[in-house]
């Protein structure tokens, strides 16, 4: 007798959770890589806990997302936040898929790199700000209240795009990941 | 590769068991039999009892194809922390084919502002007993009894499922409209819906009718009458006041003509504020734009970045001074 809106919270506490030790590993990465506050010695760490802990929330979201449009009242998304929270969820889930390519494609010599380590963990702890914000949409959502208010960020209002041109940003992006898969000429 | 086929099974169980729970969020109104087809609160056989107590009234006899009016009264309500009841009006028990349209009814509305035989309402901390009406329109010339049932849950924290019903049903009888009988066209559908801070003009269509009086009152309150006027033969307007906030109006017309007067059931109305809707197919699309989009980005600024790691590596190597 679990219900949905059990499961959702668990799904999404193992999501946040992992999603935040990724974040701090992320940094602790950044901060390694650029031999800052004497972290070099640390980066194999940093560099695994991160990549495996945003691999981690990469596979439990999508039990996230199920649950929580089953224990969502009412049918479909018929509440800006839910758009906003389904957009923003999506970002995050794609720039997290880039991070975690990047580093299987490139190894851990991209820490090695000047701007490749700066993307790689800006990149990480940007989709980790996302998931989090993703969050906290769900927390006013859901209590009409959430430590993000404090922001003022606005919830309320959903950027869509015309549907022909989320259409060319498909194709675009996916003939893009398509070209990039040959390996870059050195 | 038993390890992980359990591991498999196991998933699978777990994933059911969401599937086959009570909903103590709801499912939302719908048109549902007894026990929603094992939708709402799972299998019957998991129902505990409610001991709330369910009654259902209505009018004894109604004019085949004419509107009329039912009510279902919920007293000593127990429900969950979150407050819902979920309300079935039914023509049987039996748990299959039981709405009230399997016996020629048809729901033209209810108290919740809907157009189903089950809906869900909000219970305040403390209430013991909640009404819902509903307008339907009458089958043809017979008798008919209308059940109704309610699904709830507990405050205990155990998510049980709680199943009531009426102890017996209301007994309609459906006659002949009799000739030159004032009543409102059989055509006439009463809307529903309305928006808050906006005035309303109603329609009515009528047969036999040579002059109508229209009251109108929010739940509670004190019944008003509103100013009538004739648009042609058989149509009449008149307008409801915006309401302010979110409520109930509740409205009736008193129908003269060469038969004897006839009163309406009252009907009801919600003012709402203005529906928030968007088109879910452009939403999703751009999600998955977004999505692609951002690897997309991500892994083109990586691969440009990525030109040149063996320099990189060198020139990090001659930094610390290793290998040479």
């Amino acid at each position: 007798m679990v219900s949905a809106g059990t499961l959702h919270v668990v799904s999404t506490e193992m999501t946040v959770g992992a999603f935040a030790m990724a974040g701090a590993a992320f940094l602790l990465a950044g901060l390694a890589s650029h031999d800052l506050a004497g972290m070099r010695r640390h980066l194999t760490l940093a560099d695994n806990v991160a990549h495996f802990a945003l691999a981690f929330g990469l596979l439990a979201m999508p039990m996230a997302i199920m649950t929580g449009i089953q224990a969502s009242p009412g049918e479909g998304v018929d509440h800006p936040l839910l758009i906003n929270k389904m957009l923003l969820a999506s970002t995050a889930f794609g720039l997290a898929f880039g991070v975690l390519l990047t580093r299987w494609r490139q190894g851990s010599g991209l820490w090695l790199n000047e701007w490749g380590r700066r993307w790689q963990a800006l990149g990480g702890m940007a989709a980790v700000g996302l998931i989090l914000t993703t969050a906290s949409i769900g927390g006013t959502f859901s209590r009409g209240e959430s430590l993000l208010d404090m922001l003022h960020l606005p919830y309320e209002h959903v950027p869509l795009m015309p549907i022909w041109l989320s259409g060319f940003v498909i194709i675009v992006a996916t003939v893009n990941l398509v070209l990039l898969r040959r390996p870059a000429q050195a | 590769m038993t390890r992980r086929r359990l591991l498999g099974v196991l998933a699978m169980l777990l994933l059911a068991s969401s599937q086959g729970a009570a909903n103590p969020s709801g499912v939302g109104a719908g048109t549902f039999d007894a026990q929603c087809g094992g939708a709402c609160h799972g299998d019957a056989d998991m129902n505990r009892s409610s001991p709330a107590t369910v009654t259902v009234e209505a009018p004894e006899v109604a004019y085949d194809a004419l509107l009329t009016s039912v009510s279902v009264t919920v007293s000593n309500i127990q429900t969950t922390t979150n407050g819902l009841l979920g309300v079935f009006l039914l023509s049987d028990l039996s748990g299959a084919g039981d709405t009230p349209a399997d016996d020629g009814w048809t729901v033209i509305s209810n108290s919740e502002g809907g157009f189903e035989n089950y809906v869900e309402a909000m219970i305040s901390p403390g209430q013991t007993e909640h009404t819902v009406s509903w307008t339907l329109r009458a089958p043809s010339v017979g008798t008919y009894n209308l059940h109704a049932a309610i699904h709830h849950g507990t405050q205990d924290g155990s998510e049980a499922p709680f199943f009531g019903s009426t102890a017996s049903p209301a007994t309609v009888r459906v006659v002949e409209v009799p000739e030159n009988l004032p009543r409102l066209s059989a055509t006439f559908t009463p809307p529903t819906q309305i928006t808050v801070g906006q005035t309303t003009e109603l329609n009515l269509q009528t047969e036999f009718v040579d002059g109508v009086t229209v009251e109108w009152r929010t739940v509670g309150g004190e019944a008003q009458p509103a100013t009538v006027r004739q648009l042609e033969d058989g149509s009449w307007a008149f307008t409801l006041p915006a309401s302010v906030q979110p409520v109930v109006i509740e409205w009736r017309a008193h129908l003269e003509g060469d038969g004897p007067t006839q009163t309406t059931p009252w009907f009801q109305i919600n003012s709402d504020d203005p529906s928030w809707s968007v088109d879910e197919t452009t939403a999703y699309v751009q999600s998955v734009a977004m999505l692609l989009a951002a690897t997309s980005l991500f892994v083109g600024l990586q691969h440009r970045r990525s030109e040149s790691p063996l320099k990189a590596y060198e020139a990090d190597l001659d930094e610390v001074g290793g290998e040479d």
